[in-house]
């Protein structure tokens, strides 16, 4: 890992990334726009398994039409997210919120393709069935919140020192 | 009273004061702000995709915006608030600030599309609600919406790299080489 660490630092990507002034906003505003699309795109699925919304369109039909944009959002938070932390490995690296929203990322990607992959094997119950059952709920507003929380850890990186106090590696 | 001085009142009232002076305040505001933003944004985004033509064509405009604008005002709401209380705890320092100047106004360039979008493009949307076209007036508004959305986001994120703020986030670049490698054999003993 050091010397993981030290090999990014050193590359000349990463000193290229490092030493522009806009290049490190510039990737964080198209990681903060996608991760906005996602939520969006969750947001409709969770609502519709809830029985808030689209009550008219069976889960198959809702989910169909938005999970394209939920995997095509973490494909571009993923490069995006890939090029910050070349740019700034110790600020990412070091940091307990960053590992923290890795963690979460693991959850809620793994309830996402279960979901997914559910959905697929069982089309035609969901394409019929307008209740959902109490438990499948329950991992909708889960995984919502998981995303949340991953939008919020990857905020406090930010702070990582004052949040986190001695849990933080930078203190 | 000149406006300097007005937002010098502000940012030295109780709340103002509050939230600059207590611990973690800040960084904890501004993580519900980037969670209100993100459900502006992407609850906007899938409406303003069905104007353009590219996202649930299959379904009347109406009941996409439906299914999605509460969600953008609560999104709005909790965006609003959080802002509203940043700035009160550095209001001077926000008000000389030209990005914070621009965003506001591109704040009020998004209101004024979604104004002229309601009152005038949408008066007759009953003719095109189940169109998987819609017209020209309406695929401008969500193209304009999400282009001054988008420049929002962007300019709100270069607030905090612009002189004058203490946010006290970590500069970018500024590596303390021994440092790092002690910390990351503390992340390793932490993961196991």
């Amino acid at each position: 890992m050091q010397e993981f660490a030290a090999w990014l630092a050193g590359t000349g990507l990463s000193q290229t990334i490092a030493s522009s002034l806009w290049m490190i906003p510039v990737i964080q505003s198209v990681h903060i726009v996608t991760f906005g699309v996602l939520i969006g795109a969750l947001l409709m699925v969770d609502l519709r398994i809830l029985g808030v919304i689209a009550k008219d369109q069976s889960l198959v039909t809702v989910t169909r039409r938005y999970a394209p944009w939920v995997w095509g959002c973490i494909v571009v938070l993923a490069a995006s997210g890939l090029l910050l932390i070349v740019g700034e490995p110790a600020r990412e690296l070091l940091s307990f919120s960053f590992w923290a929203k890795m963690s979460l990322l693991a959850v809620g990607i793994v309830i996402a393709a279960a979901f997914q992959i559910h959905v697929r094997n069982n089309q035609a119950k969901w394409a019929e069935t307008e209740m959902v059952a109490p438990a499948t709920k329950v991992f909708a507003v889960l995984s919502f919140f998981i995303w949340l929380g991953i939008i919020a850890m990857g905020r406090l990186i930010a702070w990582d020192t004052e949040i986190w106090g001695s849990l933080s590696p930078q203190a | 009273m000149d406006f300097y001085s007005f937002f010098a009142a502000i940012e030295n009232s109780a709340i103002g004061t509050f939230v600059r002076e207590t611990l973690n305040a800040l960084p904890i505001i501004n993580v519900f702000h980037v969670v209100g933003l993100s459900l502006v944004f992407g609850t906007i985004f899938m409406v303003d995709m069905r104007l353009i033509g590219l996202q649930s064509v299959s379904r009347p405009v109406s009941r996409v915006a439906q299914d999605l604008l509460k969600w953008t005002w609560v999104g709005f709401a909790l965006a609003a608030v959080t802002g509203l209380l940043m700035f009160a705890a550095n209001a001077t320092t926000f008000y000389v600030n030209l990005q914070f100047q621009l965003k506001m106004v591109a704040l009020v360039f998004a209101g004024l599309n979604m104004v002229v979008f309601e009152l005038i493009t949408a008066r007759n949307m009953a003719h095109w609600d189940n169109e998987r076209r819609t017209p020209p007036a309406a695929r401008f508004a969500g193209f304009a919406s999400i282009s001054l959305w988008v420049l929002i986001i962007v300019l709100g994120r270069w607030i905090g790299y612009t002189k004058g703020f203490n946010f006290s986030a970590p500069p970018a670049g500024d590596l303390d080489l021994d440092n790092l490698f002690g910390a990351i054999s503390l992340v390793q003993t932490a993961v196991g």
